[in-house]
Formats: structure tokens, C-alpha cells, sequence
């Protein structure tokens, strides 16, 4: 009965239904997107604990301290907000919400899985564009613009350099990476996130093992974890970009990186690895795309988290040269790669 | 191979005159006083013609009675041959002045600075006497001097009031009460120079270039020291450092204690190394006393001080690789639970886990427990292992191997011209190593390689200390297999009062060489003790390492030093 309501109104004031549904998209996306990066957030520190020989959070929320990320954001929330005296304030004061604000745009695009009704495969998507991967790729390098941004308007030695080392990295990786999606593209004969996912009967991680390898470097960069953390390498320049941040804007930027990394893993999946494509399994076929798409997400976050803690960290001129000397004629390589096959794929 | 005699015979005929009261005591040290106008001569002399190219140091003693300041330059060899020659040279207490080394030995710098804001001794043709390690309000109250009277106005904190300074910012700032410029204890008049803010900015000659402080605190420095880089861009062009910041007056507090009560205070030199500084001190106060520890003592002390020296190789690799990863690195963690197993045998004998206060004069101040050698040996198998695994784990590790070689490269003739000791000297081809060189305790007795390297870079350091463990843990194993049984202390008055004279004793720290210079008159407190640490010289050297470098390569090669902020300032 409310669904048919719903139908009836939809037919009445299309308009108006649109604005209503996109509120509630950004609505449930939102608060998705973040409740999956506290997981991020929680996976990593217990995950890491253990790598290190160490227990984790253990204390706030049981054994398995599920609440200690609530205990640290009340501690963000009340802590005092600082602008540092001869700060730019309003690029200061912007420089977190436009990263959030990133990360919601990125979200926005991507499919977070599907569900299968009636035998027909329905992508959980907001903004269903011809061209998201694309959307995604150019996004994604606004990243380093709320960076810069902090860094620049924060008035500190330390802060500028970070944000001069973070648009360093991503001008010499946002090329081999884009390239690398174009080869993507080219293969699956779309730009469409949904139909890059169904094309890949045979996962594209193994159709161009090469563009597997430049991507996820080229990511990992993108999010500027180890060993591509220049921007934030605490041993050199403290905490680079977010130097002078504290309080609840400190917090804003930290979860903004653990939102991105939840989007670029999804993207690396989504790419690469099939998406949610896998076998139905029966019983529970409506959410098998899910419990399929979860599995392949949750390994690449623990890879992530395990590069981190075993990798040491490159130096800024290393990286530039990684980026331009090899990643990019190798990601070329891929392109080429990726045309004489595609023919197979068509 | 050159004796100390031989030295002493070859300078007394080549400079008729200059030489008085000469003696060699105990073998392979010289000491002599040198008339004051021929110190470079002589020192010239003996590094050209007797292969004395290692300045060790300098201590400056206030003979008060006596009207005199005397310096006293420590000369060594690096591996030539075996003799320390301890030069002293005498200067009156009104307008002190004495000849700089430096243009001998680069090294001599900072030795020769602190003597001169400590005691007020100047140094003629010194190219920078600037305050190091007190701060620039201090300097021309000469603390070192036996009549210095101190602050005695503890309302300090309650006097200080906030002034707006000349770059807008808040400081406090304590004006000196009438009482204390009539004692003296404020000075009234104070030589000028430049601050190293000053001095900083003029080496500042583009638009591109700028200061960046690395510290007092900052996630690079081990302690809290300021290291200042001008760079362009992302290259270092020129580093400055400025230590002092925990300056503690250890060698000050040491003279107005008793001989016994200085042994804890050598702990607090570095608690990394407590154990060696404890043996430095103490072996120093045994040659004035004339007396040596019964042979199962030795052992102990030699068993815990190889112990000690694993644990601080493995926290100081573990801390440099959070340098250049990250402090969620795992290796590091993994190095703090092995360090843990041979803090917990140290522990076990000495019943402290950092600060020791355990070699006494003459002896040790416990026995070894039942059952330590089993542990002991448990633990160093284990420790051995681990090692391996480490070493195949960075080695093999290909970003490791990027960012390490080649940075931060000290030939050996700049390492030796530096003065730095220790694994850094010994990464760049020098084996140098005071359980060889000077051999005190038993190491005469073991059998054990000096740990070399050809390449002089951070990584040849990281291997040396890697390697020293193992070479350790063999140490360890013999000394387990030979310990006598016996007594451990040897007899000594309730009073301990050295006849008048003066000591130098040094041993192979984990950093390098230790020394400490005890001045005896007679009575139950020293007149002087002096340490020459090895972070000391390490510091020194610093700078014109990073010359050149990326701002990432300063903490690779910060860190590959392994440095200690508290010896440096004492």
C-alpha cells in the first residue's frame, strides 16, 4: 500500500519525488559512507595491534573496544578549536569540509554493491552517470586541493611542505592512474561503473595483471598511506598538511582519509576484482552480491592496513621518479595491452 | 709499536724545555704539562709525527688554590697505536687565555666552547666562541668556577613576569633582584655575540630559502635538542644545532658529592647506557685508588655491560626504523620484546631495569643469581635468531635499501677528522674499538671481531649495530663459560679519600667511546670530573653530514647515529 502511494505521487510531482528521493540518497549515503569508515577505522587498529604484537583498542565498548571510536570523537567534538593567528581563516575554516565534501562527491558515484530481486541484478548506486568511473578518477585528485589548502592557509613551515609534497605526488600519479582507468574503460567498452562490474566475466586484476599492479601503487598513493605518506610523514614535518588542526576539524581531515580509503578500496573492487560479481549462492541469493562484494573488500582493506605497518616510507624525489619514470610508461604498456585484448572482450 | 714512552722521549728531545712533570701512569697514558705558548706546537707535532689524529677531548679544572685554571687535551690514536696522551696546560685564574686546537683538530670546537662558557677560559684564534649548552643569559657567570655562588633566590617563579618581546610574542622574563647583582650571581655585563637566531637568518640568501626547526621538539630528536635546516625546497643547504636544553650540571653536582654518590649520577648521563657510564666512572676512581675488581666481578660487570649494549642496539635500530617508516612500523615492536627479555636478565642481577647504580669501586655490588646462566643463554638464543630475521628483513627490503645507501656517507679519513666513534666510525672502515684498543676489563681475554664496514653510509651503521649484537651474545656465551668463582668486591675503607692525582679510564659505550677524567686533591670529594661521551661528538659531526641532503634523509641519517640528547648535555 505505501509503495503504491509512493508510485502515485512519484507520477503526480515528479519533481518534487526526484528532490525527496536524492535527500534521502544523500541521507542513507552519507551516514553509510561514514559508519562504514568508523569500521575502517576500528578494522585498522585491531588489525594492526595484531600485526604489531598488541592488543588494540580493548577497553571503551568490551573486549573488541567497538566504542572506542565514539570515545574519540566526543573527545574531538569538546576538545578547543584553534586558528592559528596569521592563518588564512576562510581557507583555513573551508579546507575540511571541502575534503568531506570530496569524499561525499566520490560516494556519490559509486555502486556500493547490488542486490538481486526477482532474478534481475539491481546496482545500489545513487548517481547512475555514463561517464563515473571517469567522475570518479577526476574527483578523486580533489583530494589534494583541500590539502593544499589546509596546508597553505595554516601558516606553518611544516604544513606548507606537506601540501607542496601532496600536489607533487598527485600531479606524477593522477596520470598513470587515469590511464589505467581508460584501459579499464576500454575493455569493458564503458565508463559506467554498473556495466565496467558486469563486463568483467573474467576479473580484470587478471586480464591486465600490469594495470592491477600501477593502479593500486598509484591509490595507495592517492590516499597517501605507507610508503607514500610524504604529506604527512610525522617523523620529518610532523603532521604535515593538518599540522595546526585540533578539535573537531583535525577530526574532520582524519576521517576524510578513512573515508577515501574505503572509497578507493571500493574502487579498486570495483575495477579489478569483479565487483560483486560471484557465484549466486542459494538461500540467501537477494544479498549474495553483498556478502561477495564484502569479502573482496574487506581483503583489499587488510592488505591496505598491512602494507602500512610493513612497508617503510619513500622519499618525495623518489616518488616523483617512480611516478614519471616507471609508472607512467608502464601504465602506457597497459594501454597497449589493454587495446589488443580488448578486441577478445568485445 | 709506539709506547708511551717512546712518545715522551721523542717530545722531550724535540721540544727542549716545553715538557714539565712528565709521567707514564699507568702504561700506554702520557701525561704532561705543556708550557702554554707551546700547545699547538706539540699537538701539531704528535699528530704529524706520531699519528696522534684523534682529539678525544678536553677538560678544564679550576685549581682555586692554587690560583690556576689547567686544560687538559686528550690525544689518541686511531689504531696507530695504543697511547693516550693527556696534555695539560696551566693558565692564571685573572684573564684566563688559552690556544685553540682548533685549527689542528676540527673536533676541538665544541670541547673548547664548553670549557670557555663553563670556566671562562678563553680561546685564542677560536673560530666561534658562542654559548652551546647554557643559555645566552648565563653565559659570564662561569658555573664551572669553584667560587661561582649560584642562584640563591628560589622566588625565581614568583618574580618572572610576561613581556611582549620584539617578535610579538609572549615571554617571561626574571629581573635579577638588587641582592643579586650585588653577589655577583647576575651578570651585570655580558660579552657580546650574535644569537643563533641571528646567525641563522644571515645565511638566509634567497627568496626560496627558509628555516625549518627540527625541534625542541620534534618526532626526529631522540631528546630535546634544536637542529635547525635552511633549505630550499626540499634540500637541506646548511643544518645548525643547538643543544643545552636539558642541561643538568651533572659533572657540577658530581664534584659537591662523595665519590659514591657520584655512581648514580653517572646513570643519568644516558639511561640507555647506565651500566658503561657506571663502569667509566667507576673504573676511573679505581686507578685513583690505586686497586682493581677480583676477576669474578670483571666478569660480572662484563656480562651485564655486553647485555646492555644488545638492549641498546636493539631500541636504537628499533627507533631509527621508526624514522624512516612510521611508528606503526612493525619491526619495532618486535625489537622492544626482545629488548625486554634482556632487560628482564639484567633486571634479574641488578634488580633495576634502567638505572643500574651496580659497578662499585673495586667490585660489583651483587652476585649473579641461580639459574642466570640458563636464562641468560635461553635469552640469547633467542636474541641471535631474531637478529638474523631482522637483518634478512631489512636487507632484503628494497625501499630500505633505496632510501639508505649511500646517505649520509662518512668516509673514514672524515669520519677520524670529525672525531666521531663507535658504530658510525667504525660503518666507515675504521676499527675502532676501545675493547681492543684500551682494553679494560677482561676483553683481552675474549675472543671477538670488531664489526667493520667499507661503506660509511646509514646503512653500514644500522649492520654494524645489528652485527655488534651477535658479536655480543658470543662475548656473553664466553664470559658465561669461563666466570671463576670468588669474591665480588674488593675491601675498601668506609671512606673513600684517593690520594691527589688524576685518572682517566675510557670503555667502549654502545655509541662509542666513554671516558671519564676524575680530578682527586686528598679529600672525599672529587675536584673534577669530566665525561667524554660519545653523542658529543657525534652531534659536533652532524651538521656537515647533512649538508646537501633531502629533509627526509636528515632523519634517515639522524637516526642511523643513534643519538642520546641527555649525554650530550650532561
Amino acid at each position: 500500500m505505501v509503495l503504491s502511494a509512493i508510485t502515485e505521487f512519484a507520477a503526480q510531482e515528479p519533481k518534487l519525488y526526484a528532490f525527496i528521493i536524492g535527500l534521502v540518497g544523500a541521507a542513507i549515503l552519507a551516514s553509510v559512507i561514514n559508519v562504514g569508515a568508523m569500521a575502517v577505522v576500528w578494522l585498522e587498529r585491531k588489525v594492526m595491534g595484531d600485526l604489531q604484537a598488541r592488543y588494540g583498542p580493548n577497553r571503551v565498548g568490551g573486549r573488541w573496544g567497538i566504542l572506542q571510536l565514539g570515545a574519540d570523537a566526543i573527545k574531538l567534538f569538546t576538545k578547543e578549536d584553534i586558528i592559528p593567528r596569521g592563518a588564512d581563516k576562510p581557507v583555513y575554516v573551508w579546507a575540511p569540509i571541502v575534503a568531506s565534501a570530496t569524499t561525499m562527491l566520490v560516494a556519490g558515484a559509486i555502486p556500493f554493491g547490488a542486490v538481486i530481486i526477482d532474478g534481475k541484478e539491481i546496482p545500489l548506486v545513487v548517481a547512475n552517470m555514463d561517464i563515473s568511473a571517469l567522475y570518479v578518477e577526476a574527483v578523486l585528485s580533489l583530494m589534494a586541493i583541500s590539502a593544499f589548502m589546509a596546508g597553505w592557509s595554516s601558516n606553518n613551515k611544516y604544513s606548507m611542505l606537506g601540501a607542496f609534497r601532496g600536489v607533487a605526488r598527485m600531479i606524477s600519479y593522477e596520470v598513470p592512474m587515469g590511464v589505467c582507468v581508460i584501459s579499464v574503460a576500454i575493455m569493458a567498452h564503458s565508463l559506467n561503473l554498473v556495466e565496467i562490474v558486469q563486463a568483467q566475466s573474467i576479473w580484470f586484476a587478471v586480464a591486465q595483471p600490469l594495470g592491477f599492479i600501477i593502479f593500486t601503487i598509484a591509490l595507495i598513493t592517492d590516499l597517501g598511506r605507507m610508503p607514500f605518506d610524504q604529506t604527512e610523514a610525522e617523523e620529518e614535518i610532523i603532521a604535515g598538511y593538518n599540522t595546526e588542526y585540533s578539535g573537531i576539524r583535525f577530526g574532520l581531515l582524519y576521517f576524510q582519509e578513512y573515508n577515501s580509503m574505503l572509497l578507493g578500496a571500493i574502487l579498486l573492487v570495483l575495477l579489478y576484482l569483479g565487483g560483486w560479481n560471484g557465484p549466486v549462492i542459494p538461500v540467501i541469493s537477494f544479498i549474495s552480491p553483498m556478502i561477495w562484494f564484502f569479502m573482496k573488500l574487506l581483503i583489499v582493506l587488510v592488505a591496505l592496513i598491512w602494507i602500512r605497518v610493513s612497508l617503510l616510507r619513500f622519499r618525495i624525489d623518489q616518488v616523483t621518479d617512480l611516478g614519471w619514470k616507471v609508472m607512467l610508461p608502464l601504465s602506457m604498456v597497459n594501454l597497449a595491452w589493454a587495446v589488443a585484448v580488448g578486441l577478445y572482450f568485445a | 709499536m709506539t709506547t708511551a714512552n717512546d712518545v715522551l722521549s721523542a717530545l722531550q728531545s724535540a721540544f727542549p724545555g716545553a715538557i714539565e712533570d712528565a709521567k707514564v701512569d699507568p702504561e700506554r697514558q702520557l701525561w704532561a704539562t705543556i708550557k702554554p705558548d707551546k700547545i699547538v706546537d706539540v699537538c701539531k707535532y704528535l699528530r704529524d709525527n706520531h699519528n696522534f689524529d684523534h682529539y678525544s677531548g678536553a677538560a678544564g679544572v679550576d685549581k682555586i688554590n692554587e690560583g690556576l685554571f689547567e686544560v687538559t687535551e686528550l690525544l689518541a690514536s686511531h689504531g696507530a697505536h695504543q697511547v693516550v696522551a693527556l696534555l695539560k696546560v696551566k693558565t692564571p685564574r685573572d684573564n684566563p687565555s688559552v690556544k685553540s686546537l682548533t685549527g689542528l683538530f676540527w673536533n676541538a670546537n665544541w670541547y673548547e666552547r664548553e670549557i670557555w662558557e663553563m670556566l671562562g677560559i678563553n680561546f685564542e684564534d677560536h673560530p666561534e666562541l658562542y654559548p652551546l649548552l647554557l643559555s645566552d643569559e648565563l653565559v659570564g657567570v662561569w658555573p664551572w668556577r669553584k667560587d661561582y655562588k649560584g642562584y640563591p633566590d628560589y622566588t625565581t617563579a614568583e618574580r618572572a613576569i610576561e613581556r611582549i618581546n620584539s617578535e610579538g610574542y609572549m615571554e617571561y622574563h626574571i629581573p635579577p633582584t638588587e641582592a643579586e647583582i650585588e653577589a655577583g650571581t647576575v651578570p651585570v655585563e655580558r660579552p657580546k655575540y650574535p644569537s643563533l637566531r641571528e646567525r641563522e637568518e644571515m645565511e638566509i640568501k634567497g627568496e626560496s630559502e627558509m628555516i625549518l626547526h627540527l625541534g625542541p621538539q620534534h618526532a626526529v630528536v631522540p631528546g630535546p635538542f634544536l637542529l635547525d635546516l635552511l633549505v630550499d625546497g626540499e634540500r637541506v643547504k646548511k643544518a645548525f644545532l643547538d643543544v643545552g636544553y636539558i642541561h643538568k650540571g651533572i659533572e657540577k653536582i658530581m664534584e659537591n658529592r662523595t665519590y659514591v654518590q657520584g655512581i648514580p649520577i653517572t646513570d643519568r648521563l644516558c639511561y640507555m647506557a647506565a651500566l658503561t657510564n657506571n663502569e667509566a666512572y667507576c673504573g676511573s676512581v679505581e686507578r685513583l685508588l690505586g686497586i682493581e675488581a677480583p676477576e669474578r666481578a670483571q666478569y660480572i660487570r662484563m656480562i651485564l655491560e655486553e647485555l646492555s649494549r644488545i638492549q641498546s642496539h636493539l631500541l636504537g635500530t628499533g627507533e631509527f626504523l621508526t624514522l624512516i617508516g612510521s611508528a606503526v612500523f612493525c619491526p619495532f615492536l618486535y625489537m622492544i620484546i626482545d629488548r625486554e627479555d634482556v632487560l628482564t636478565c639484567i633486571e634479574s642481577v641488578t634488580g633495576a631495569r634502567i638505572n643500574h647504580s651496580f659497578v662499585r669501586f673495586g667490585g660489583v655490588r651483587n652476585d649473579l643469581p641461580d639459574g642466570f646462566k640458563d636464562m641468560t643463554l635461553d635469552v640469547l638464543k633467542k636474541v641471535r635468531q631474531k637478529t638474523e630475521e631482522y637483518k634478512e628483513l631489512f636487507l632484503s627490503d628494497s625501499i630500505y635499501n633505496k632510501r639508505m645507501e649511500g646517505v649520509g656517507v662518512l668516509s673514514p679519513s672524515e669520519a677520524r677528522r670529525l672525531g666521531v666513534s663507535g658504530p658510525p666510525l667504525r660503518a666507515s672502515d675504521t676499527p675502532y674499538d676501545m675493547r681492543r684498543e684500551d682494553p679494560y676489563l677482561l676483553y683481552k681475554e675474549m675472543d671477538f671481531d670488531v664489526i667493520t664496514r667499507k661503506e660509511g653510509d646509514s646503512k653500514a651503521r644500522i649492520e654494524v649495530r645489528l652485527d655488534e649484537i651477535v658479536e655480543s651474545c658470543y662475548i656473553i656465551e664466553q664470559c658465561l663459560d669461563q666466570i671463576p668463582s670468588g669474591p665480588i668486591q674488593e675491601k675498601l675503607p668506609k671512606r673513600i679519600k684517593p690520594d691527589p692525582g688524576e685518572a682517566y679510564y675510557r670503555v667502549e659505550d654502545h655509541r662509542g667511546e666513554m671516558g671519564f677524567f676524575v680530578v682527586s686533591d686528598g679529600s672525599d670529594k672529587p675536584v673534577k670530573v669530566k665525561a667524554r661521551g660519545p653523542v658529543y661528538a657525534y652531534f659536533q659531526a652532524l651538521p656537515p653530514l647533512l649538508e646537501g641532503t633531502y629533509i627526509a634523509d636528515v632523519v634517515a641519517i639522524a637516526g642511523s647515529m643513534d643519538a642520546c640528547t641527555s649525554e650530550v648535555d650532561r
